[in-house]
């Protein structure tokens, strides 16, 4: 009965053997016709990344230029390596604001899914109604409330309020719901475990491919999160690359924006979410976790 | 449990936070002082290092804050939170909405002995009501770039009146139909702005605690209605500015000109660099001949904030930094910006030209006589207000053909109600 | 069951599970009401208040004063409410049937077992979705824009001239284009996690009886992520009423597009250029009260048609 709920994964062997290549074809072509449509545009900051400032205006827009590594050893030069600073900031934001918002999702959505009490609605509908709220409208607002706490200007400031997220919660329970079989749990309790056991051990590893799409999510979300840190850093060494990336764009009338560095800067940037996703993947594969059922 | 009870904890000591709210408190008298200082001119950090390298009880920490608009959102902010830092760069155009917003100290006390250091039109920019409000650093003496190259090579001559950019934007446009003269967009507040002061309009001005607005006098209607016929006889264009298709027409050479400021050269350099060579400069032109003034379009300041501990300190880096021989000279070959003070003007006119000109060896001569004709504006406390509703109005004007002066005086309209309604008194139409 | 094994707890459990769902959710609760609950309440309180001016000089400063509903007075007095709506509702009309149809035909696609080239597909739909918007903004220009466009490069070869990609009323189909393809890979990845959170046993009945793959979307699939599909169309409707990049992306190279475009880009320049966060408060709160009424409406909707369904 466990093994008959329990997600794709058991029979996963099973389906890859009998399933024939026939039907793969159109699928394929539809969904290489996505790619290319979404790759284009991608395409251009690579291409724009290889040209030099000055044919950066000048030549057709998807003319390869000579300007790469040009770019390049500018980019990593600019303001004694700051590029490179940034780069570990926005990594450390995304990588932990993501890892805690992720076990926050997941807990939540765990209880939310798996447990019957009062006040659930209210929580889930409540957490949920949060999605209502432009985090234009909150920006300023969080901001004058970190600094009452002492936090503005701390890198702090920019971790805590993306740990809370929505969406997450809202996908973690989605996901808990059909990925963790209550009878699993059932048996678990009879055998005597606690509560927080039945979920380190058995919920947590059913919940992995899901909370590999919240960590995903919530690490893009944070990496391009540009509003909240500008307004809460005021510090040029604790700034994340989309607000480095922003100081070079926007200088005031009268000093050159720096187009290539911060184009280049992009698409130095855009490579390790790439990376990010490429190697996340596998976790998608749910083969991994089969061996969570047992406990 | 212990989760549970740690949260509530928090939550209680949060509200608490929030409702007795705590301020900041600062660190004891004595010993070096540290200030911050936001800004976004290039290279500042190396002015920075030099002043620490220097003055090692008050040192100064440096912070890109991003262009001008954006900085003074988040100067404005900050400041509400009590994090405003000790020393910023503004625009002449937002100071006036930040002393509203109580963001500058008036340091008159600390500064007046540096007055000498600028011309009076220079001075005026920062100071209101005789109180001063920040310290000019650079200015842009409004002048003209044009691709002296093309010009001959299509036989138009330069003009140095605005009835002559007429007739050279029509011989351009007859010599190559690909080619406009300059665009003029309605996004460009300042330049509008610049050249209605340019023939005699004041959009603010103030007389015994009465604001009056002028955006909609005659002057300034007349100055719509000679932009409009340009652009109703397709002289010039009212593309936007800096897009990639700007970008793009000013290499290809097909955007002949750019009535704007003196820093005109550094901005067409970063984005047109080939094209180095084939431009000069050239005073703005007049709109009555033999009228050289001109007005000021950009620049910007350095005021110190209230929320600094250190003022005195603070102001003394704002002089060093603006109003002295060595830190104009740095604003001039450092930032390539036009220095405020006179002293860096004075260095200029023996500079080499700009990149972008080198070939114009008499930039800074011209530059200097310019400088010494401009006339100072006065921007009101809600500039914000005029250049949002100017720009949306002139767009809906260009795009639907209707004139071009009503965009202005629903402008004027929209200034004066804001300031009505924050509690001005201002003059009935 | 549930309630068999709580009526016979046992000693040694140290967490019941009476009070477990409320630890487990403690963590987002706490930070919800911190981070989401208290500025929003604060934004209320803020809308109730206006900048006036105190004290003399020429300038004088504003200071924060009472002025009760004075706020949404202006804001529902608006004109340029209406107006901007109504350009959401043709901008909608287009970008949120189009990227939740390609969201879930790609990630349909992507269950198929005997698809090709899964992997780099489905990296390839994502990938937009993770370009900072402050180069989405440059992009966009070079892809739009008459002379840097290599779409209008193109068709200008052909001799049909440029494409007015910038100008109404083809801006609003721009515009959703730029929301398609930075939205389509998160919707994507949203309706295909849903659809492996499913037991492939149901597929495989269907399969053993014959079933056709597309059968087995349309009948099988699709009906079990329906759930999901409907979330996040009320998530694409919550979106269209915030939208903001796109348009702002393109404001400053287009005269069509004002800075009241969308009322997002409204609430922005009140609380960031012209210094009014009241006012941005204010149409803040009313736009979230707006979005409310529609996502319930939706989720009635939905919710109802379920309950046909079932019967």
């Amino acid at each position: 009965m466990t093994a008959a709920v329990s997600p794709r994964a058991v029979s996963a062997p099973r389906r890859a053997a009998s399933a024939s290549r026939r039907g793969g074809i159109l699928p394929t072509i539809v969904l290489l016709i996505g790619a290319v449509y979404c790759l284009i545009p991608v395409a251009w900051v690579f291409v724009a990344t290889s040209k030099a400032p000055s044919e950066l205006f000048s030549t057709f827009t998807f003319a390869p230029g000579t300007g790469l590594f040009g770019n390049l050893a500018d980019l990593f030069a600019y303001g004694n390596g700051q590029f490179v600073l940034w780069a570990l900031n926005s990594l450390l934001y995304s990588g932990v604001g993501a890892l805690l918002s992720t076990l926050v999702s997941a807990m939540a959505g765990y209880a939310l899914a798996k447990y019957e009490f009062p006040g659930r609605k209210l929580v889930f509908y409540g957490i949920l109604a949060g999605v209502l709220i432009p985090g234009i409208t909150l920006a300023v607002p969080q901001y004058l409330l970190l600094s009452q706490l002492g936090l503005a200007g701390n890198p702090l400031s920019v971790l805590i309020p993306v740990i809370i997220s929505p969406f997450g919660i809202y996908l973690s329970r989605v996901y808990a719901a059909s990925a963790v079989p209550q009878e699993t749990i059932e048996a678990a309790r009879i055998d005597g475990s606690s509560e927080w056991r039945i979920f380190r051990s058995i919920a947590l590893p059913l919940l992995v491919p899901g909370m590999v799409t919240v960590f995903l999510l919530q690490f893009i979300g944070i990496w391009n999160n540009f509003l909240l840190p500008y307004i809460m850093l005021s510090d040029q060494s604790t700034y994340p690359l989309t607000v480095g990336l922003f100081t070079l764009l926007s200088r005031g009338s009268g000093s050159p924006a720096l187009y290539s560095l911060a184009i280049t800067g992009a698409a130095v940037s855009i490579v390790p979410l790439v990376a990010l996703v490429l190697f996340l993947q596998r976790y998608w594969k749910l083969d991994l976790i089969s061996g969570g059922l047992k406990g | 449990m212990r989760s549970r009870s740690t949260a509530v904890v928090g939550l209680v000591s949060l509200t608490a936070l929030l409702l007795s709210g705590c301020s900041s408190t600062g660190s004891g008298d004595g010993g070096p002082v540290t200030l911050e200082f936001w800004s976004w001119a290039p290279n500042t950090q190396e002015l920075v290092d030099i002043w620490n390298e220097e003055n090692p009880d008050i040192q100064v920490e440096y912070t890109d804050a991003g262009g001008g608009d954006d900085s003074a959102a988040k100067l404005l902010t900050a400041n509400r939170a009590g994090n405003a830092p000790d020393l910023a760069a503004v625009e002449y155009t937002t100071l006036p909405s930040l002393i509203v917003s109580d963001v500058p100290l008036d340091i008159t006390e600390y500064v007046e002995d540096v007055q000498d250091a600028y011309t009076e039109g220079t001075w005026a920019q920062t100071t209101f009501d005789g109180a001063v409000f920040g310290l000019p650093q650079d200015v842009g003496p409004m002048a003209m770039v044009y691709r002296s190259d093309r010009f001959e090579e299509l036989g138009v001559e330069v003009p140095t009146t605005w009835e002559e950019f007429r007739e050279a934007a029509a011989a351009v446009r007859a010599a190559d139909p690909n080619t406009y003269i300059a665009s003029l967009p309605p996004g460009e507040l300042g330049f509008f702005a610049g050249v209605a002061a340019q023939a005699g309009s004041e959009w603010w001005a103030i007389e015994d605690g009465t604001w009056s607005v002028g955006i909609d006098d005659d002057e300034s209607l007349e100055v719509a209605d000679f932009f409009q016929s340009l652009a109703d006889d397709d002289l010039i264009s009212t593309e936007p500015l800096l897009t990639p298709e700007y970008n793009k027409k000013l290499n290809e050479g097909t955007i002949l000109s750019w009535p704007s400021a003196l820093w005109a050269p550094g901005v067409i350099e970063s984005v047109a660099p080939e094209t180095a060579g084939g431009w000069s400069m050239a005073p703005l032109p007049q709109w009555n001949e033999g009228d050289p003034a001109v007005a000021y379009q950009g620049g910007s300041a350095v005021i110190v904030t209230k929320a600094s501990e250190h003022p005195e300190e603070a102001a003394e880096f704002a002089k060093w930094l603006n109003a002295s021989d060595e830190g104009s000279e740095l604003v001039l070959t450092k930032q390539n910006a036009y220095p405020a003070a006179i002293a860096g003007q004075e260095l200029a006119a023996e500079s080499d030209p700009p990149t972008l000109m080198p070939q114009q060896t008499d930039f800074y001569e011209i530059a200097a006589d310019i400088a010494s004709q401009t006339k100072p504006v006065i921007w009101g406390p809600n500039v914000n207000v005029a250049k949002s509703t100017f720009e949306d109005q002139l767009n809906k004007a260009v795009e639907s053909g209707t004139p071009w002066r009503d965009a202005f005086t629903a402008t004027a309209d929209a200034v004066r109600d804001d300031m009505r309604e924050t509690g001005y008194e201002v003059a009935g139409d | 069951m549930t309630a068999s094994v709580q009526a016979r707890p046992r000693a040694r459990r140290t967490l019941r599970p009476r009070f477990a769902p409320y630890l487990f959710s403690a963590p987002a609760v706490v930070l919800y009401v911190a981070f989401m609950l208290v500025p929003v309440g604060y934004a209320i309180w803020l809308s109730l208040r206006a900048y006036r001016l105190v004290g003399g000089g020429i300038l004088g400063t504003r200071q924060d004063v009472f002025v009760g509903l004075e706020n949404y007075v202006s804001v529902l007095t608006d004109p340029e409410l209406l107006a901007s709506l109504g350009r959401l509702a043709v901008y909608g009309l287009i970008a949120v049937p189009l990227t939740l149809g390609l969201a879930l035909l790609f990630a349909l696609m992507l269950d198929v077992p005997a698809v090709r080239a899964k992997r780099f597909a489905r990296t390839a739909i994502f990938v937009p979705y993770a370009v900072p918007g402050v180069v989405a903004a440059l992009l966009w220009g070079f892809m739009y824009l008459p002379s840097t466009s290599p779409f209008s490069y193109l068709t200008e070869a052909a001799g049909w001239g440029t494409i007015p990609f910038l100008e109404n009323p083809t801006l609003f189909g721009s515009l959703a284009n730029i929301a398609i393809w930075g939205g389509v890979g998160f919707n994507m990845i949203i309706i295909y996690t849903s659809l492996r959170g499913i037991p492939t046993e149901l597929y495989e009945s269907a399969r053993l009886d014959g079933a056709s793959e597309v059968q087995i979307a349309l009948r099988v699939k699709v009906p079990l992520v329906m759930p999901a599909v409907v979330l996040t169309l009320v998530f694409s409707l919550i979106g269209t009423l915030q939208v903001y990049g796109e348009p702002a992306t393109l404001q400053p190279m287009t005269r069509d597009i004002s800075q009241t475009w969308a009322p997002l880009m409204t609430i922005y320049r009140d609380a960031f250029v012209t210094d009014d966060l009241p006012a941005a408060a204010a149409s803040s709160t009313v736009l979230a009260l707006g979005t409310v009424l529609i996502s319930v409406l939706v989720l009635a909707i939905a919710n109802r048609r379920r309950m046909e369904d079932a019967k």
